[in-house]
């Protein structure tokens, strides 16, 4: 076995938490019985790497197939990892009669053409996404499979999901992706975040939302803080409302988990009090980081509490709505993700 | 909060009465907002607040008399600030006696088995005491003591250069003339402690100070007031030397926590400190002071524009953390200072923060 195998085995041991060791090379297969009975009688970390060293070995388990164990991995656990939003556009006539077995060998023979040490792999997951996984090379070098990236493609949709990407790479990948989707061009969706399920839900709005009404009816969600009933049945009416407009806007139940939002402002400084600088040319420079655990979660919480004003704000809510997490505001500007608030 | 800091203008130079152990012992003076919460029934004691006006920047060099090592140790560490009661018969002669008391303290800690081992059992420290020449504003301040902590390894050769695992200092700069008049003259005021390292020997260092000064030290917060303080002088600074950008750190508080980073471009920051500067000065002496009123319409400015955005209210959050190219400081009381230059004027506001946080 090679160094560079040697250090595979390593890295995925290090990736793969002991408790799902298990289940994982049960799914990869290819191990006998025996092994894998073996294999989990073993504690430590270093000795598990020692055992499945000794194991590839002898199976003769090479690149290839220590590959499908990572693309397994990641594939159970995609929230790991930063992914990035990409969404296609202009889809040519025959874009929605593209099946999986002519996108995967258009796709392998166009990112070979453009790239002349590569490795890729492909595999369908059975919620409809296609995964592939691509080790990068160059004239002079081999495919370095120690830092893949990651790409998730649901087919007749429009979004690509992508792990991390030097910008050459990305044009070669958005070329291939491009030519084999029968699509013209792959642009920046100005989304990205850890958790690659949340952004595809929000992509694909695929979690529940909360549309105005007139007539509103009780929320499930209530603060449940006793307080003077006086006035609290003073204070339940705008309450409610700030509610009702805070799932409007971020809507209701478990929110695609999302860790961050950039706002690049390049506007003026208006309401200040001294006319020099309100009659400024230059735009105010500044950049705000919203950041949390589960940012739509606290800005729905804002609004709800009041810390925000209700009705919500466009440039919060076009988070969701436009399911988008990074925006130039400039004034009244034409960029290519501009908007005034 | 604010409201109130500002409009209760206090003399500067308030007279503080001797240290005594009067029934308002353990009232203390809270800097910014704790005094500022309880306007209404401060005795004479507690009537001291954070100044109101303060001198802005100059860029000073003190780099002349301080060592390259001593200086280089100051502006690249982030330090942990505490507040230091004064020493009761504190001798700046008497440093090197200090260096072996302290080796000795420690060890005999560590024999006990109380020290918390940090570096194994094969090492020795050896403490040393140095002054920072320099580093003083005005003549009561006291100057500046270093303290650095090396390990020796047993088994290392004797050319091999003893490698330093903490360091911490006191300073006072600028300390308000009418405080020190109040102690006797055994004290000596040296009220802000930095250090850096172990948190173990940061303990072991305090409790030696504590029984052979008869001082106490406590943590010192920078309080969301200091920090915007610390802003204003920075941004001050912005056409001498540029402080790149302008950074602050906010959490609303929201579940989960949201934590905003409102990151301002440094000329457009300097732009609209400029527009809030007061320009009618009366005489040539005022004109390079900072007042509470203009830092705090600077603030709202900023607040203003964020808020015309995100219709999200800033204040109802917590400023944690300012940062520019000249320093960092968070409210938990970590501070770097980065340029030189302005290390005076930054400590000349921490030791005032320290002063205020002690108990009388």
């Amino acid at each position: 076995m090679d160094e560079s195998t040697k250090r595979l085995v390593q890295r995925l041991m290090r990736r793969i938490p002991s408790k799902m060791l298990k289940i994982t090379l049960e799914k990869w297969g290819r191990l006998t019985e025996k092994q894998q009975r073996e294999i989990e009688a073993v504690q430590s970390k270093r000795a598990l790497t020692e055992h499945l060293l000794s194991f590839c070995e002898k199976n003769e388990l090479g690149v290839k197939r220590l590959t499908e164990l990572e693309m397994i991995h990641i594939i159970d656990n995609p929230n790991q990892e930063m992914w990035y939003a990409f969404r296609l556009s202009d889809p040519e006539d025959d874009a929605r009669s593209v099946d999986l077995m002519q996108f995967k060998e258009q796709f392998k023979s166009h990112i070979r053409e453009l790239v002349s040490q590569v490795s890729v792999k492909i595999r369908k997951h059975t919620d409809e996404a296609v995964w592939i996984r691509i080790a990068w090379g160059d004239t002079y070098s081999c495919p370095n499979h120690l830092k893949p990236t990651y790409v998730v493609h649901n087919l007749q949709t429009p979004y690509v999901f992508v792990t991390s990407l030097t910008s050459k790479k990305k044009l070669m990948l958005s070329q291939a992706l491009v030519l084999s989707t029968r699509y013209q061009s792959l642009k920046d969706a100005n989304l990205s975040g850890r958790k690659l399920t949340a952004i595809r839900d929000l992509l694909m709005r695929q979690y529940q939302q909360v549309f105005p009404t007139k007539y509103p009816s009780p929320l499930t969600e209530r603060n449940q803080t006793v307080t003077n009933p006086h006035i609290e049945r003073e204070q339940a009416k705008p309450a409610e409302r700030r509610l009702q407009l805070a799932c409007e806007a971020f809507g209701v139940g478990m929110l695609p988990q999302l860790q961050s939002a950039v706002y690049k402002l390049e506007t003026k400084l208006r309401d200040h009090t001294d006319r020099t600088m309100r009659e400024r040319e230059e735009p105010f420079r500044c950049v705000v980081k919203f950041a949390s655990t589960n940012l739509l979660e606290s800005l729905k919480n804002c609004a709800s509490s009041g810390i925000a004003s209700t009705p919500v704000t466009p440039l919060l809510s076009s988070i969701p709505l436009k399911g988008k997490n990074y925006f130039v505001i400039t004034e009244n500007g034409p960029g290519p993700s501009s908007q005034m608030s | 909060m604010e409201r109130n800091q500002h409009s209760v203008r206090t003399p500067l130079n308030s007279v503080v009465e001797r240290r005594s152990k009067s029934k308002s012992y353990r009232l203390s003076y809270r800097s910014g907002l704790g005094a500022a919460s309880r306007p209404c029934f401060t005795p004479g004691l507690t009537a001291r607040r954070l100044d109101t006006s303060r001198k802005a920047p100059k860029s000073r060099d003190i780099t002349e008399k301080m060592t390259k090592e001593q200086l280089t140790l100051l502006v690249q560490t982030e330090w942990q600030l505490s507040y230091v009661t004064p020493l009761y018969r504190f001798r700046h002669t008497q440093l090197k006696s200090y260096s072996r008391q302290l080796s000795a303290f420690i060890a005999a800690e560590k024999q006990q088995g109380l020290a918390v081992d940090v570096e194994g059992t094969d090492n020795t420290f050896r403490v040393s005491f140095s002054l920072v020449q320099g580093m003083t504003e005005s003549v009561d301040d006291a100057e500046t003591v270093l303290i650095q902590i090396h390990r020796k390894s047993l088994f290392a050769s004797q050319n091999e250069p003893l490698k330093p695992v903490w360091s911490g200092w006191l300073t006072c700069i600028n300390v308000n003339p009418g405080y020190l008049q109040s102690l006797t003259k055994d004290f000596i005021c040296l009220p802000l402690f930095c250090s850096s390292g172990a948190g173990a020997l940061t303990t072991l260092v305090q409790s030696w100070f504590q029984q052979s000064f008869d001082c106490c030290f406590g943590p010192l917060e920078i309080s969301h007031m200091s920090l915007q303080w610390l802003i204003a002088l920075w941004i001050n600074c912005n056409p001498e030397s540029s402080i790149r950008q302008l950074k602050m750190i906010w959490t609303l508080p929201v579940e989960p926590p949201l934590k905003v980073t409102y990151t301002v471009n440094s000329e457009d920051a300097w732009e609209l400190w400029r527009t809030v500067r007061k320009e009618d000065r009366a005489g040539e002496e005022e004109e390079d002071s900072i007042d509470i009123e203009e830092v705090t319409s600077f603030m709202q400015g900023l607040k203003g524009h964020f808020f015309r955005h995100f219709r999200l209210d800033l204040s109802a959050g917590c400023l944690n953390e300012v940062s520019t190219a000249l320093g960092s400081a968070k409210h938990t009381g970590m501070i770097k200072i980065s340029n030189s230059k302005y290390l005076i004027t930054t400590l000349t506001l921490l030791t005032e923060c320290a002063i205020l946080k002690m108990p009388i």
